[in-house]
This record gives structure tokens, C-alpha cells and sequence, in this order.
């Protein structure tokens, strides 16, 4: 299934973009605008549609012209092109498209030909199904893991060296002590957020509870 | 710059292909999909977190509305998808020097398409064909994807060492800490800000 | 491959002179008409790279900014097909190289914010009295011509060991000059190593066109060049940095670190670099340093990482592994190719002997330049993305010990194994080793590229 790529799902939608020249600001031009003001970090729409590893939004007013012999040809309209790798089945992506973030979605769709609104969700879905077109080839380079636990992966990551740095030289007793209270804190980590750029230069790692760190330093 | 988010670039490229050489393009993408060793320069490339290629016919714009004017094209479409690392004249140098054939098969079945090396005049191509992107998310934007690699190696080391340490005296602990260390030494490089995306 | 034409490329461009003093001076010219007369009189003065039968006691190169080429009145048409980082200077280039902090342009050396550096002249003498002499002769054709006036001058020279004798080691003790590149026409003997690997793991020099403008380079196509080709072919471009080194601040962290990882201070020292104070690779000898390898150029810099994935004798983030990673990406070395740059560089200061009280503020550090046919993909690349940066030896953001901005401490971790001398250990906390005092982009013409534009002769096109 050449949208899938192990479990990562790979969806392409061209969604025409309505073209009336009777309105002050053109429809493209309202969808640039939005987006072009849309947060992109830990606030956007994107994190709270959590299953997002990566996406963007391309407004295509045409296709290039690349020179003679190549014939010169134009789109008709222009299209909303939005790619995103996600996890799990595209049904339910869909359904949280509408249902969890249905401002952003009819901010920017409202501008297409034929768009039904987030209101009735099946018409939403199919809506967007006859937008989509299928992925020829996809590649992934991790395929195998969510958004989620890629999330904690990171975080843990930061801790765990974090730890080594700063218990290097202790006793073997000290050590086991320190690593059992480090892994259960690991263990209870509250689940990162999404799309949230850490502070320069910092690591964002779990801290130590203070007892441990006045203890070994 | 709307193209990059944290560590992040996204590419959007498309280019016209005679609809008769859509077929061989398709062969092609299949056996890559089939033939995993091919796929092997790809992945020890190492700095794409996604990429795709999608073939958009030339019927195959979508129409949802009569008010949507019909399209009448000559050309189907390739539009071409990549979430990477590093800077746009990095991403191309290094497909130029290590992936040039594989390039080649991709694209010179789109029209005007120069060879892949000598690289300048594929950037030239490339920029022309690149479309700037209006909005990028990223979950993750201070990882690249060998962060994220390394990172879930870290994890997978980090379980292994806290479920057998449970019932661990502290000497063997010691060891095992020792052992723990030594998997996961290349993988504990910090995940901040990168550098700027000239 | 062509013979390269020896005679009209300028010395410093082909080889590193083993002359163990210098001076670089920086001038204003004062217009077009003085400034061209000057360059009329100073051809005579350059050394080309044409071989010496006996050893001159001194030599004079010399290199331009973008200011300074427009201050000669070459005409716009040729000075807008410059690369846009040589025209932008390094100053404004400082984002990119992450000159930031401690090492940003308001705190460099008053001659680098004046906006009138317009040329570099690099005097090698083989001793305190000939430099002042040969310094004489380009003092006499400034006042003969009035085409320049010196704006600052650095001295720098080889540092002498406890027996006063001149030495290959620089201000953090360890031995240097090692590892230039090889490429096709360098008329010098080619030690293993240098140049780039080839598809049966041999050493093949490198395109001309990665050091030498108007040459083919690792890329099958001429590098990108200013027109008319007269103009650049035989040049090539020069980056110019003052680094100030730290010594105390890199003592007191090599003692405080030396002393708690197992393997010692000195083997600390050597992981750091990815050689030991001597030399010695520890690709090659990763236990103890080999005086007998450092002295062998067929053996000091004929390495490669590849029976070496983990780190466990070079560590995986240790300088010469980031500056040159050889087959360390995988894809035989064909990554590297376009990445290699030419070092030139002396020390500058008195070297504090170990032992010696030391403290930073002292005027010490090396003068490092680099020769490349393109800044921006070779020079700045390295520095932004391999020194300052990590990802592409999957070291995420961590930077390179010597050279990286340490503002927010960081790390480095030296990768071991079970041998008791050889653990893993992380260095955390690093420190800035070095700070940038001031620098520039330059120019090197070629001689025939000298005299056109000493002659006003640059075809606009």
C-alpha cells in the first residue's frame, strides 16, 4: 500500500481553491494570509491533532514552465496542497481533523471548491478522500515508532545523559541508589508536548529530585 | 523562513512529465519499493525524516465542483515531498555525490531535467521547480533524524539496564552500568538549536 | 590533468613555507590610479610557487578583500560575479559561523570594524631581522606610490621549547601541521591520507579545482568563479581568523578532568584532538604516543575510521575526526571530497611552558588561515556543520571541544570499552578554548590576475 509506509500513513491532498474575482482578498491570498499568522510551534493546530509527525501546507497557484522544447501549459485553478506523515489509520486522522480542530480546518479549506464544512463529519471525510491522491513511493526513515513515544524517547534521551554526566566517579552503591530513583522517574514522566521547540542550548531533561541532587552533588 | 522548522527543511518540487514515460517511472518507484538494497543508499544517508514521490496525471486533479473550471493538461505531474536535515545546498551536494544514478532514474523522466552531476545546474533546476511552503509542523523540531534514531536506542538501553537491575547487587550493577554505557556512548549527543539554514 | 602553471600561482596558495616567523599587514589602498601603481611595483615582490633551486630568506604574497577590489576599480560587472559570502566579508557572515557571544565582531580587534581592510600581505622570513627587512622594501613602495597606508600588522612565528629552539607546537601543547590536502598538480610529495579514498581503499589526490580556481573539482565542473576567467583562474580564496586561545582556562579543565578519567591526562588530551600532544594519530596507536609514527608522513596521517565505527580508539567527536571525517560517513570518503580545506596558520604570542603560570588574557593564540576555491561550501561548511555542529557524525548539537562556542557548557563524550585505560567518559561542562579575535575574507590572485588588475586591463564583459 503505497500510502503506508510500516506505520506511518503518508497523506496527499490537492484541494482546488476557489477562484472569484469578485472578492476583496482572493481566496489563495486569505489562505496565505492565515497561514502565514498560524503558530507553528507547541500551539499549533497540529500538535493538538497529536498524531502528526511532520506536515505542511503549500498553496500551488501553477505549474512551472521549464523551458522550450517543453510545452508551456497552466492550471485552471489554483490548489491547497497538504502533505502530513501520521500515525495510525487515515479515517481517524480525518475524523480528528474535523472534530478536534475544526477552526484552522475551516479557515483554511473554506477558500476550496466543494468543501462541506467540519460539521457532518462522513461528508467531511469523503470530501477529503476525493481530494486525495496516492503516494507512488514513500519512504520513512523511522516507520516504527509514534509521535509519542518519539517524544519521550527524546526526552529520556536528554535525561540519561544528564545522569551519566553527572554521576561519573561515584560508588558503585551511590550509583545503583541514584540510577533506581533516575529510572522510576522516568517511568512516571509526564508525556511531552508536541510541535514545542526546547530552550536554547538547554536540555530538557526530567529533574532529579532535590534530596538526590544535595546528596550527590 | 517558512521552509525550515528547528532542524527541519521542507522541499515541495514538481515537474512535468509526457504522459507515456509516467508508466517506466512507476516500474521503477516499484522495484525501489520491492528491492530493499536500493533503498540502502537512502537510508545510510541518514538525514530524511520523510520523503515521497507522487504522481499527479494529468486527469488526476481533483474537481469537486461544477464552478471548479476543468483542467486540460498535456503533462501528467510529479510533485516530489522531502522532510530533511541540514541545509538546502547540503541536502543537494550530497545526493549529487553519492546518489547521482539514482536521481537520474528519478527525474529524467521529467522534462528539461538535467543530469544530477555536475551539480550546479541541478540546483538550478531544483529552484526553479520548488514551490516555497506556507506553513510547516514539525512534533519534534529541535531532533534531526539521527536524534530521533538515537534517541529510541537510548530508550531500548535505558529499559533493558532498569529491568534487570532490580534484583542487581551494587557490584554487578557496576558492570552492568559499564556495559550500558558503552551501547549507548554514540547516541547521547545533545538535541538543541541548529545551525542557520543559509 | 594539466601541469599546473607554477610560475603564475602565488606561493602561499601551493604550499605551506617553513619559514618560523611572519608578519601579516593590513592596508587601506588610497584609489584606484595610487593603488594600481602599488600593485605594479609589489608584482615584482611576490613568490610564486614555482620551485625554489636555493631557498629564498623571505617571502611576500598578497590577497584582497571585496573592498579592496572595489577600491581598485575593477569594474562592477566582474565585482558583482563574486561569491556572495566574499562580498558580504566575514563579519557579516558572523550568524553563520556562529561568532556570536565572546566571539562576536564587537569584541574583535579594532582594524576589523573599521570597514577598510582591503588587502592582506603575508611577509615569511627565516628570521626576525630578514622579516624586518623584507617588511622595509613594502614600506619603501608605500611611500613611493602612496597607494596604501598599513591600518595594523600581527606578528607570528613558530613557539620555541624550553631549549629555545623554534618547534611544531602550538599554544595548547600540541604538535601541529599535520594532514593538508592532496590534490591533483600540488608538485609536493603526498603522504597517505592526505588526499581522497578511492574505490580499493587507496589514497588518490584530490581535484585541483577544490584549492585552484579555474580547474575542475570533486564535482566534475569548474567551481563557481568570478569573470573574466583571467581573472580568477590560478586564484584562489583565503579566510583569515585571530583565534585567541584560552591556555589557562584549557589547563585548569585538561587538569580537573585529567584527573578523574582513567586513562590520564595526557591520553585526555589526545582524545580530545584525536591525536596525542606529539601527534601520533590514535587511530593508529591508540594506547601511547609513537614518535617514530608522528615523524613518518607515510604513516601520520594514513588512517581511516572505518574498522573504528565506535569511537572506542578515535572518539567519534574529537577534532580531526570532525574537520576531516575521511570514510567516517560511510559512501568511501564521497561526502568528504568538496569539504576539504588548505590550512596555513603560525602561532602568535609567547608559549607558556607547562608549568609556567599562564593566565587568559595573555596575547596568545594562532593565526589561522584557510585556502578553498569556494568559502562557503568548504570553509564555512566545516565550521558551521561539522565544528559548531554535530548531526552529521549523529552527535546532535554538541560542538567540537577546541573550536565550539561553549557559552551554555556542553559536552563531549569519549567513547571506551571494558579496558580499564580506555572507558567511556563524558567531559561536561566545556568552556570557550577559543575565542575569535578578527578576521576576514580575501582573494588570492593569480600573477597574471595581479597584473590585469594592476594595468586596469579587468574586461568588464
Amino acid at each position: 500500500m503505497a500510502n503506508q509506509s510500516g506505520s506511518i500513513y503518508g497523506l496527499t491532498i490537492l484541494s482546488p481553491i476557489i477562484d472569484d474575482p469578485k472578492t476583496d482578498i482572493s481566496h489563495d491570498c486569505a489562505i496565505r494570509a492565515y497561514l502565514a499568522s498560524l503558530p507553528r510551534d507547541g500551539d499549533s493546530p497540529f500538535a493538538v491533532l497529536s498524531s502528526t509527525h511532520l506536515a505542511r501546507l503549500v498553496v500551488m497557484d501553477d505549474v512551472i514552465f521549464v523551458g522550450t522544447p517543453a510545452r508551456e501549459e497552466h492550471l485552471q485553478s489554483k490548489y491547497l496542497v497538504f502533505e502530513s506523515n501520521l500515525d495510525g489509520d487515515l479515517d481517524t486522522y480525518l475524523t480528528r481533523m474535523a472534530t478536534e480542530i475544526p477552526d484552522m480546518v475551516n479557515a483554511v479549506w473554506s477558500h476550496c471548491y466543494g468543501y462541506p464544512g467540519t460539521q457532518n463529519v462522513q461528508a467531511f471525510i469523503a470530501y477529503m478522500k476525493k481530494c486525495q491522491i496516492d503516494t507512488t513511493f514513500f519512504f520513512a526513515d523511522v516507520n516504527n515508532q509514534t509521535v509519542r513515544s518519539t517524544l519521550r524517547a527524546l526526552k529520556v534521551q536528554a535525561s540519561v545523559a544528564e545522569f551519566i554526566g553527572s554521576h561519573q566517579g561515584k560508588s558503585p552503591e551511590q550509583l545503583l541508589a541514584a540510577f533506581r530513583a533516575f529510572y522510576a522517574n522516568v517511568e512516571k514522566m509526564p508525556d511531552p508536548v508536541p510541535g514545542h521547540p526546547q530552550a536554547p542550548g538547554a536540555h530538557e531533561s526530567i529533574p532529579l529530585q532535590k534530596t538526590m541532587a544535595a546528596r550527590h552533588g | 523562513m517558512t521552509n525550515i522548522n528547528g532542524k527541519t527543511y521542507a522541499m515541495t518540487a514538481i515537474t512535468p512529465m509526457k504522459s507515456w514515460k509516467t508508466p517506466i517511472l512507476r516500474a521503477f518507484f516499484f522495484l525501489l519499493g520491492h528491492i530493499k538494497p536500493l533503498q540502502a543508499k537512502l537510508v545510510n544517508l541518514s538525514f530524511i525524516h520523510f520523503a515521497r514521490w507522487v504522481v499527479v496525471p494529468r486527469r488526476g486533479f481533483p474537481r469537486l465542483s461544477d464552478a471548479q473550471p476543468e483542467e486540460h493538461l498535456h503533462y501528467d505531474y510529479l510533485l516530489f515531498f522531502s522532510n530533511f536535515n541540514g541545509t538546502w545546498n547540503q541536502y543537494i551536494d550530497a545526493f549529487a555525490d553519492v546518489l547521482a544514478d539514482g536521481l537520474d532514474l528519478v527525474w529524467r523522466w521529467s522534462e528539461k531535467f538535467p543530469r544530477s552531476r555536475p551539480v550546479s545546474a541541478f540546483k538550478r533546476y531544483i529552484a526553479l521547480v520548488q514551490f516555497d511552503t506556507d506553513y510547516y509542523y514539525t512534533a519534534y523540531p529541535r531532533a534531526t533524524t539521527n536524534d530521533v534514531k538515537a534517541a529510541h536506542r537510548v530508550c531500548a538501553a535505558l529499559e533493558d539496564l532498569g529491568k534487570s537491575s532490580r534484583d542487581m547487587s551494587p557490584a554487578d550493577f557496576n558492570r552492568a552500568y559499564l556495559q550500558f554505557l558503552i551501547r549507548v556512548q554514540k547516541d547521547l549527543g545533545a538535541t538543541g538549536v541548529g545551525p542557520i539554514g543559509t | 590533468m594539466a601541469k599546473l602553471n607554477a610560475a603564475d600561482i602565488q606561493g602561499f596558495a601551493m604550499r605551506g613555507y617553513t619559514f618560523p616567523v611572519a608578519r601579516f599587514v593590513f592596508m587601506e589602498i588610497t584609489d584606484a590610479p595610487s593603488g594600481q601603481a602599488l600593485l605594479r611595483r609589489v608584482l615584482d615582490q611576490v613568490t610564486t610557487a614555482e620551485r625554489w633551486d636555493v631557498k629564498p630568506d623571505s617571502t611576500l604574497n598578497i590577497a584582497f578583500t571585496y573592498q579592496g577590489l572595489v577600491r581598485l576599480g575593477l569594474p562592477d560587472a566582474t565585482l558583482l560575479s563574486f561569491p556572495v559570502e566574499f562580498v558580504q566579508g566575514m563579519k557579516a557572515r558572523a550568524e553563520v559561523l556562529e561568532d556570536t557571544g565572546v566571539s562576536a565582531p564587537d569584541k574583535w580587534e579594532p582594524v576589523w570594524n573599521t570597514g577598510s581592510v582591503h588587502a592582506w600581505v603575508g611577509i615569511y622570513a627565516e628570521s626576525p631581522e630578514v622579516l624586518q627587512r623584507r617588511c622595509k622594501i613594502l614600506d619603501d613602495l608605500l611611500s613611493e606610490t602612496g597607494g596604501a597606508r598599513i591600518l595594523h600588522t600581527q606578528d607570528a612565528s613558530l613557539l620555541t621549547g624550553g631549549d629555545g629552539k623554534y618547534g611544531a607546537k602550538e599554544h595548547f601543547g600540541y604538535t601541529d601541521g599535520f594532514g593538508n590536502p592532496d590534490f591533483d598538480g600540488a608538485d609536493r610529495k603526498s603522504q597517505p591520507g592526505q588526499g581522497k579514498l578511492t574505490a580499493g581503499g587507496q589514497w588518490a589526490p584530490l581535484a585541483t579545482g577544490e584549492f585552484l580556481l579555474g580547474y575542475a573539482d570533486e564535482a566534475g565542473e569548474l567551481p563557481v568563479a568570478p569573470v573574466p576567467h583571467l581573472l580568477a583562474k590560478n586564484g584562489t580564496f583565503m579566510v583569515y581568523r585571530k583565534l585567541h586561545q584560552n591556555v589557562a582556562t584549557f589547563r585548569e579543565y585538561l587538569d580537573e578532568h585529567g584527573s578523574k578519567y582513567a586513562g590520564g591526562k595526557e591520553k585526555l588530551a589526545a582524545k580530545f584532538v584525536g591525536r596525542w600532544p606529539d601527534g601520533t594519530p590514535l587511530e593508529v596507536s591508540p594506547d601511547r604516543p609513537d614518535p617514530a609514527i608522528a615523524a613518518d608522513p607515510a604513516r601520520n596521517t594514513n588512517f581511516t575510521y572505518g574498522n573504528d565505527a565506535e569511537g572506542v580508539r578515535c572518539p567519534i567527536g574529537s577534532h580531526i575526526r570532525r574537520a576531516h571525517p575521511r570514510d567516517a560517513f560511510g559512501f568511501n570518503g564521497q561526502l568528504v571530497n568538496r569539504r576539504r580545506v588548505m590550512r596555513r596558520g603560525l602561532p602568535y604570542g609567547r608559549y607558556a611552558q607547562p608549568g609556567e603560570p599562564v593566565s587568559d588574557a595573555e596575547e596568545h593564540g594562532v593565526i589561522f588561515m584557510v585556502l578553498n576555491a569556494s568559502i562557503f561550501r568548504q570553509f564555512e561548511f566545516v565550521q558551521q556543520q561539522w565544528i559548531q555542529y554535530g548531526n552529521d557524525s549523529h552527535q546532535g548539537t554538541d560542538r567540537d571541544l577546541l573550536l565550539g562556542k561553549h557559552d551554555h557548557g556542553g559536552r563531549f563524550m569519549i567513547q571506551g570499552d571494558t579496558d580499564p585505560a580506555n572507558p567511556p567518559y563524558m567531559c561536561t561542562g566545556l568552556r570557550n578554548f577559543v575565542e575569535l579575535r578578527g578576521g576576514e575574507y580575501f582573494f588570492m590572485p593569480s600573477l597574471t590576475a595581479l597584473a590585469l588588475i594592476a594595468t586596469d586591463a579587468v574586461d568588464p564583459r
